[in-house]
């Protein structure tokens, strides 16, 4: 009878400091990583369904609450603030670049590839509102995107140069301890950063690094390196959260004839359909 | 296309076929497209210097500078394959070098504009493109 | 529905991958298949101890999905394969002639995509479906053929092909391609997989347009009746050294042989060699058919990579024709205003 209590106070106790630890862990400045959970093949385990919150999708640069161009859409197509993710406050854009951009914002409307259900391209898959999921296997890590069903074949080993160019870019990756860094490059430079017109030419190169700061949550630090656009590389940062729905599964997000009529609407015979 | 009748005639047949048509016949069907987009009846002998090849899906597109017979410098954009196969045997976009030079026999396209299907890729030694001489296959030996 | 179960499959498949001079391939290695794998074989696995699928896999094959009308028989003889399989490489490599309609296209050839300059399975099938016996799809039930009928009427409905977009097909829209399924049947180029996996999931990568099944493994259930996919949502589960995927929860759009909603497919992947892996899949669908049918093909190793497919956003080809058609449009009707009106 004895032995019994001791070993539920026992059990406490080695749970109250498993706890006590991990709360250390979680209240500790995001740059410490933790020792992850490993695969069968002794490299991190990041294998799951991730997404990132905040509103870095609209803008990634600090911006406040602002209508929509939408009027219709009211309050919901209205811009929520966001306090940016790029280090350093603001993207680093040659004076041109900058005149570009500022064109661009004004014409998102027209000119923002996504709107077209085009496939977004590196980093702004990661985080747009949309869940992607990581599968690790022997020589490829798959980074699948709901959004446009978007996919990333992250080449770990018979790594080459991109052949062509291609909107998700082509990525080679490898680990450094804890962290999954993917270096992709191959753009075609029709893609951008965010919904505010903020984007790249066809010579970027993307740096990712991936580290697990809990089981439940990613550090995503991206540097961004395109000479034709920007005065000196810049680097943004967020965590991505893991989907803990047990549930939880990409569905399809085939927007292709979500857009045809905006697409080819103009050229129908009959215009009253 | 005035004539809807053929079209929907074509519609039918197509889908009557397509219920038992073996993999290769679906072909015939991006054959009609391909006669829909571009003119059976202006054939195009195009030579020119390639400026650019995108090789993007689901067809490739050369850009071809080719001069016409006063001098005039004009872009054609001609319409190739899926370069998918060509990548997974070692084709990249270095591959052809930009300013070589290009004979194209094709199709000019029905939209009036400077656009093609390129259906012969020579280059400027005889060879067609890809292929090296006629008797040889890339993937010959896979 | 209703599997083939454990029913001893015999297929024979020619081995051997090069294209070149069928008829001296044919008379090559014949491997026999069985449902099961060759008892020499031993799988190589995972770390996680299943048997490994991963790598870069394609379905291209001569057979057609349907045993033609004049073939009562299950399998040729290999000089009958051989020279089915010859006259169809002449076929594929044969230069089309100037004036014609095969001629306003790009020649397959010169961009390796012609069947002959691929990789592919060969077999003395006559089709690839082997239930029913006939080795063609059963006929139509009375839902299936009053579906095929409205769809006939809409058809009519909505116009010519060039009249808007949304007339073409799913695949010149850039929406889904034929065979993409599942099942998943070899496309007429690109007919290619590739397959990662790990503990949890095994995903299948088709190249066009860039599909990614993701198959779960850990026996979910599927998810309410309203959440419907073009391509249905899959289970998977080990059976053995096979890997079985069912798949529900299809949106009616799927372009498989007229098939609705209530669309099932089982499908069965065996690694029977180091090249080859033995895909074996069911159909069912009670608003289609009044039975399932079940075909079996190979998937055989190739080279990657399978590059973005990224159709839609290079999809030229439609805007340019619907272009192209209202420009005719437009002469028609000032021809029409030229001549004036009939009196």
């Amino acid at each position: 009878m004895r032995q019994k209590h001791v070993a539920v106070i026992a059990r406490v106790v080695v749970l109250f400091c498993s706890f006590l630890l991990s709360m250390e862990e979680v209240s500790s400045q995001s740059s410490s990583s933790i020792s992850a959970a490993r695969t069968p093949n002794e490299t991190p385990d990041f294998n799951g369904i991730w997404q990132a919150l905040g509103n870095n999708y609209w803008n990634v640069e600090p911006h406040a609450a602002s209508p929509g161009i939408v009027r219709g859409l009211g309050a919901l197509g209205a811009v929520p603030g966001g306090l940016g993710v790029v280090d350093g406050g603001v993207i680093p854009y040659r004076s041109e670049a900058l005149v570009r951009r500022n064109d661009n914002f004004s014409n998102r409307l027209t000119r923002d590839p996504a709107i077209k259900c085009y496939l977004p391209g590196v980093p702004r898959a990661t985080y747009m509102p949309f869940p992607l999921q990581i599968i690790q296997g022997q020589s490829h890590i798959m980074i699948l995107h709901e959004f446009a069903g978007a996919v990333r074949t992250i080449y770990m080993t018979d790594q080459t140069e991109a052949p062509a160019s291609s909107w998700m870019g082509w990525s080679n990756g490898r680990w450094e301890g804890e962290t999954l860094v993917i270096e992709t490059t191959g753009f075609n430079g029709m893609t951008w950063f965010d919904r505010a017109g903020n984007y790249h030419s066809d010579q970027l190169r993307v740096v990712e690094r991936l580290t697990a700061r809990s089981p439940e949550r990613l550090s995503y630090e991206v540097k961004i390196e395109d000479p034709i656009v920007f005065t000196r590389p810049w680097k943004m940062s967020m965590p991505l959260y893991r989907r803990a729905e047990s549930n939880a599964e990409l569905l399809e997000f085939r927007c292709v004839e979500f857009v045809e009529d905006l697409i080819y609407g103009h050229l129908r015979k009959d215009q009253s359909r | 296309m005035r004539d809807s009748f053929w079209p929907l005639v074509l519609w039918f047949v197509f889908f009557i076929v397509s219920i038992a048509v073996p993999p290769a016949l679906v072909q015939m069907s991006a054959h009609h497209a391909f006669s829909a987009e571009f003119d059976i009846t202006k054939p195009v002998e195009l030579k020119g210097t390639l400026v650019k090849w995108e090789m993007i899906n689901p067809h490739s597109w050369f850009h071809v500078d080719v001069e016409d017979s006063v001098g005039t410098v004009v872009t054609w954009l001609i319409e190739g394959g899926s370069p998918n196969e060509l990548i997974r045997l070692g084709v990249t976009q270095n591959s052809l070098a930009i300013g070589i030079q290009l004979a194209v026999e094709g199709y000019r396209a029905k939209d009036g504009t400077e656009k093609a299907v390129g259906r012969n890729f020579v280059l400027a030694n005889g060879e067609r493109l890809f292929l090296g001489g006629s008797a040889n296959r890339i993937g010959d030996g896979r | 529905m209703y599997l083939l179960g454990n029913v001893l499959v015999v297929g024979l498949v020619v081995g051997g991958v090069s294209p070149k001079s069928a008829a001296a391939q044919s008379a090559g290695r014949i491997e026999q298949l069985s449902g099961t794998t060759t008892p020499e074989y031993v799988v190589p696995r995972t770390p996680d101890g299943v048997p490994d699928l991963e790598g870069f896999w394609t379905n291209q094959t001569y057979t057609p999905l349907e045993r033609p009308s004049e073939v009562n028989k299950a399998f040729y003889t290999v000089e009958e394969a051989a020279e089915i399989e010859e006259g169809r490489f002449e076929r594929e490599v044969a230069q089309t002639s100037p004036g014609t309609i095969p001629d306003v296209h790009y020649d397959f050839t010169q961009f390796g995509l012609d069947r002959s300059q691929s990789t592919f399975a060969r077999s003395l099938r006559t089709s690839l479906i082997v239930d029913p016996p006939t080795g063609r799809l059963p006929p139509l039930n009375t839902i299936g053929l009053e579906r095929a009928r409205k769809v006939m009427e809409e058809r009519e409905r909505i116009g010519g092909r060039w009249d808007a977009a949304e007339n073409n097909q799913l695949d010149d829209r850039c929406i889904i391609m034929r065979g993409a399924g599942p099942p998943m049947l070899n496309a007429g180029y690109n007919a290619n997989y590739h397959i990662v996996q790990n503990a949890d999931y095994v995903m299948i990568l088709v190249e066009m347009i860039h599909d990614a099944r993701i198959i779960p493994l850990d026996g979910r259930r599927y998810p309410s009746g309203r959440v419907r996919h073009w391509m249905g949502l899959p289970r998977g589960y080990w059976e053995g050294d096979s890997l079985v995927v069912e798949t529900a929860n299809f949106n009616g759009k799927n372009p498989l042989e007229g098939s609705s909603d209530q669309l099932r497919v089982i499908e069965r992947f065996t690694r029977v060699s180091d090249d080859t892996i033995l895909y074996k899949f069911t159909v069912a669908d009670p608003d289609t058919w009044d039975r399932s049918w079940t075909a079996e093909m190979s998937m055989k190793k190739t080279i990657g990579p399978l590059f973005e497919h990224a159709c839609h956003e290079g999809n030229y080809g439609l805007y340019n024709t619907l272009v192209g058609a209202r420009l005719e449009d437009r002469k028609a009707d000032e021809e029409d205003g030229l001549q004036g009106p009939e009196e």
